[in-house]
């Protein structure tokens, strides 16, 4: 067991509130669990060197009201957390019908008993920073969006992480029948912070969630999160994750479609500049007959950064009729970058129709010359060539404005990337 | 479908019989003692002896690999005998005519009369029955060309400064678990040595055979090509019914130097239990072979048997514009599984490396394509294809895919695609429209999902190939 491990677990045992219960189950599961190291399969690329001593403040009140990035006629409902401490005052918020959104520190018993159904029902138990988010996150907020209710504004989670800073927070969402939502997960942050950060949705009967999640942390940050998605019959998800890397960046999202006829797309984008490390886990599993997957992963990776990517679909012996499709492509810049990617298939049900293919690669010669021979320069037909790569699953986001505020984002973050 | 599909599957293993063989066993058992028996009893040089010890010691503080996809109890080491060999062969036979005719008929059995293959297929087999090597033919003709092929046990004796230059040296005694087992008490295998630039004038095959109740075997094989040489090896086993689990842990080391060609192909054929699991070999076989400065190494199996397999034949791709290629079929059925792909480390410039692995699960098994694609920093413009397919037969069984792919060089390009599908109801309607019974549909689709890898195989051995996946298949469908 490594010190940090040590110490969360001391400063753990001493937590009361509501969630006591819970909390002490993961207690009990980290005290047993060993410290990962490279021999881990779930960690055999992604060093948790820099974290085993590290030790830093937790955040007791919101220091500064630091403003959230702004994201113009994105017209969000903003809940924003700087170092894991609300500096949004729930009650104030003008919520449209059938939404509400609720801390978790001060919860009902009406409001617990509604959490209760979300937390730890969606997201795997085997997760060793999962189960320090069970036991650490003291704050957190709980939607609920009633059955039939179509939100139109974008609620956006904003997590706000300063140097020398370690915070845990959660997010809870529990969809109704029929609802339609679209939440956004935005981290970012600069300077050397630890921070968990674990999302779980139950997506009701045809309902519909547009998901995003921004893991945009500086270089020296360390955040390990995943966002867990339990699918109702017949609902859709559509999903971006776009990751920075950071000194450990670590995200797990993984689906389940617990009843028949859901779709989940997914989309991800890494852009790893110099020395970062992304490292995206993925794991659909399909229980049920009849469910689609379809998910697409691109990276670029320049200068000495590393990127990770582990998919896995898993389709169980009833799900038959299964629709899953993988695609992992990635593009290496530089000579001292590196790419890691496992995309696997466990597959237990004889009708179905799965692939998965990976790719790592370089652009083209021929493409760099047939655009030079067009009058571009080396260096503007590479940034279009590697940029477009991307731009394609930038333009795939439902939302524009999003979409529009990150392209720039992307591409100024590409023009400083190191290639050869 | 599935009353004819039950039928096919009832069929019993074909090889499945027991020769009455006089055997000269070890007590079951492991420790120093009996690998100094092993050793003395092969006559070996005292330096032979000391590696075994070695890697006996590195083996006992070793621990069993568990990442594998495969359920079985755990092996008890202590209850196996590490030797076995034919009584009648302590004086070595001159000639098959001095063979048990035991042994003979045994080969009969498995439809590989030696005289007639001697002829007709030209193929030089050097014979392994349990432990010992009985006879090698064509010995003669391979020396014309100044070709080693010899029981490994007869090239440690006469040949032992090659030996010791490359034993160990693709697989150390150390590299995992089994390969230290089978460093610490192999008993035979196969020696191979192509001297520089000789192309050796026919396919070299060995036959495996596991016979004796309870006795491991463990193989070693050591394949040298010298530069600009080429050779093309052939293995197929086949093993009698038995009701206890075999263990069998093979090394297979393959040593291609500059601008040489080494063939290696592999028809496995193990008695892989009954339909409830019960019995069958446990396969755990470590092959790897390095390759410089452009030479070539291809592996190609078909892997039908055994109700373990474990086994991932690798190359190291170290030398300039080196190939490694690797064509497998796995077919398990009942309760077979199999864990098993290939590792290709791209260590020089321009390397490059093609794997297609077909993988076929019937009945209640389970089937794994496990395989590493490395791009070392050097690697520069090296390139690979993989593609990996499986293909499921029945809703009881299986098929898994981890493919490992691992790049730190910005100019080579790694391609990787997999896919998994099923036997479809408008395939076999088309073809039982046109006349074809259910069991001819199902193997004419089978057969066109593999050809990619057949048409690897060498002439020689794709009619035993095609053969014995006809038979696996009839009992495989379900």
């Amino acid at each position: 067991m490594s010190q940090w491990l040590a110490n969360v677990i001391d400063r753990a045992s001493s937590v009361n509130d509501w969630l006591s219960p819970v909390r002490q189950e993961a207690l009990t599961r980290l005290k047993s669990t060993s410290w990962p190291t490279r021999r881990t399969e779930e960690w055999r690329y992604t060093s948790l060197h820099a974290l085993a001593n590290l030790t830093l403040n937790e955040a007791t009140n919101s220091k500064a009201l630091a403003e959230a990035p702004v994201v113009s006629n994105l017209n969000s409902i903003d809940i924003v957390f700087v170092d894991g401490v609300p500096a949004t005052d729930l009650t104030a918020l003008n919520l449209p019908a059938g939404l509400t959104i609720h801390s978790l520190a001060n919860a009902s018993e009406a409001i617990q008993q509604q959490a209760s159904k979300v937390f730890n029902q969606v997201k795997p138990d085997a997760h060793l920073f999962g189960l320090v988010n069970d036991a650490l996150a003291l704050q957190g907020v709980f939607i609920n969006v009633a059955a039939g209710v179509q939100l139109e504004q974008p609620i956006r989670v904003v997590n706000l992480v300063s140097a020398g800073i370690e915070s845990h927070n959660r997010v809870l969402v529990n969809l109704g029948a029929n609802a339609q939502a679209t939440i956004i997960e935005h981290g970012a942050g600069q300077g050397n912070s630890m921070n968990t950060a674990f999302a779980e949705y139950v997506i009701g009967t045809e309902a519909k969630l547009e998901h995003y999640r921004f893991a945009l942390h500086g270089e020296e940050a360390i955040h390990i999160g995943g966002c867990h998605f339990k699918m109702g019959e017949s609902s859709r998800l559509n999903s971006t994750i776009v990751g920075y890397g950071s000194q450990i960046s670590r995200i797990d999202t993984d689906v389940v479609h617990a009843a028949e006829h859901a779709l989940a797309k997914m989309n991800c984008i890494y852009l790893l500049g110099p020395k970062e490390h992304f490292d995206l886990h993925s794991l659909i599993e399909h229980v049920v007959p009849n469910g689609t997957t379809e998910q697409n992963a691109r990276g670029i990776v320049g200068d000495k950064a590393r990127a990770v990517f582990s998919g896995r679909i898993l389709i169980h012996r009833d799900a038959q009729k299964t629709l899953a499709e993988l695609h992992n492509r990635n593009l290496l810049m530089s000579r001292g970058a590196q790419i890691s990617t496992t995309p696997a298939l466990e597959i237990y049900a004889d009708d179905v129709q799965c692939a998965h293919g990976a790719t790592i690669a370089e652009i083209a010669e021929e493409d760099l010359y047939y655009l030079q021979a067009r009058g571009i320069s080396r260096k503007q037909a590479l940034i279009m060539l590697n940029f477009g790569f991307i731009q394609e699953l930038v333009s795939q986001m439902p939302n524009k404005a999003l979409a529009a505020w990150l392209e720039p984002l992307l591409r100024e973050r590409f023009a400083t990337m190191e290639s050869e | 479908m599935s009353e004819q599909i039950e039928q096919a599957i009832a069929r019993e293993y074909e090889a499945g019989f027991v020769s009455d063989i006089e055997s000269d066993t070890f007590e079951p058992g492991l420790d120093e003692d009996v690998i100094r028996r092993i050793s003395e009893m092969k006559q070996e040089p005292d330096w032979m002896l000391e590696w075994r010890l070695q890697a006996f010691r590195s083996w006992q503080k070793m621990a069993e690999p568990d990442w594998a996809k495969l359920g079985y109890e755990p092996i008890d080491y202590q209850t196996i005998s590490y030797y076995s060999a034919p009584k009648s062969m302590k004086d070595r036979p001159k000639s098959l005519a001095e063979v048990d005719p035991e042994l003979i008929r045994t080969y009969e059995k498995l439809g590989i009369p030696l005289h007639e293959q001697e002829m007709l297929a030209g193929v030089a087999v050097d014979v392994v029955f349990d432990s010992v090597s009985v006879v090698t033919t064509f010995r003669e003709k391979l020396a014309e060309s100044g070709v080693i092929f010899c029981p490994i046990s007869e090239a440690i004796r006469k040949y032992p400064e090659l030996v010791k230059k490359y034993l160990g040296t693709v697989v150390p005694r150390t590299d995992n678990f089994f390969a230290a087992l089978n460093s610490a008490v192999f008993t035979d295998g196969s020696f191979v040595y192509i001297p520089k630039g000789v192309r050796c004038p026919m396919e070299l095959s060995t036959y495996f055979r596991i016979n004796e109740l309870n006795t491991g075997q463990f193989e070693r094989t050591l394949i040298i090509a010298e530069e600009g040489s080429h050779v093309s090896y052939l293995e197929g086993c086949t093993a009698p019914m038995r009701d206890e689990n075999q263990l069998h842990a093979a090394v297979v080391e393959l040593v291609a130097l500059d601008d040489s060609e080494i063939k290696y192909s592999t028809v496995q054929n193990w008695y892989p239990g009954d339909e409830n699991g019960v019995g069958g070999i446990f396969n755990f076989v470590t092959k790897r072979g390095v390759a410089e400065k452009n030479a070539k190494i291809s592996w190609t199996q078909v892997e039908t048997g055994s109700a373990i397999t474990w086994k991932y034949p690798s190359c190291i791709l170290r030398g300039d514009n080196s190939v490694g290629e690797f064509y497998s079929v796995a077919l398990t059925r009942s309760r077979q599984q199999a864990d098993t792909g290939t590792k290709m480390i791209h260590l020089g410039k321009n390397t490059t490396s093609t794997i297609i692995s077909k993988g076929i699960s019937a009945g209640n098994s389970s089937n794994t394509y496990r395989g590493l694609v490395k791009m070392g920093p050097n690697a520069d413009g090296a390139r690979n294809f993989t593609e990996c397919d499986s293909l499921l037969i029945g809703d009881t069984c299986a098929a898994h895919t981890f493919p490992y792919i691992e790049s730190a060089n910005p100019t080579a390009i790694v391609e990787h695609e997999a896919t998994t599908s099923t036997v479809s109801d408008d395939q076999l309607f088309l073809c039982q429209q046109r006349g074809l019974d259910i069991e001819k549909a199902i193997s004419m689709i089978v057969n066109g999902f593999c050809k990619d890898v057949f048409k690897e195989l060498p002439m020689e051995f794709a009619v035993e190939a095609g053969k014995l996946l006809e038979i696996s298949l009839e009992g495989s469908v379900g």
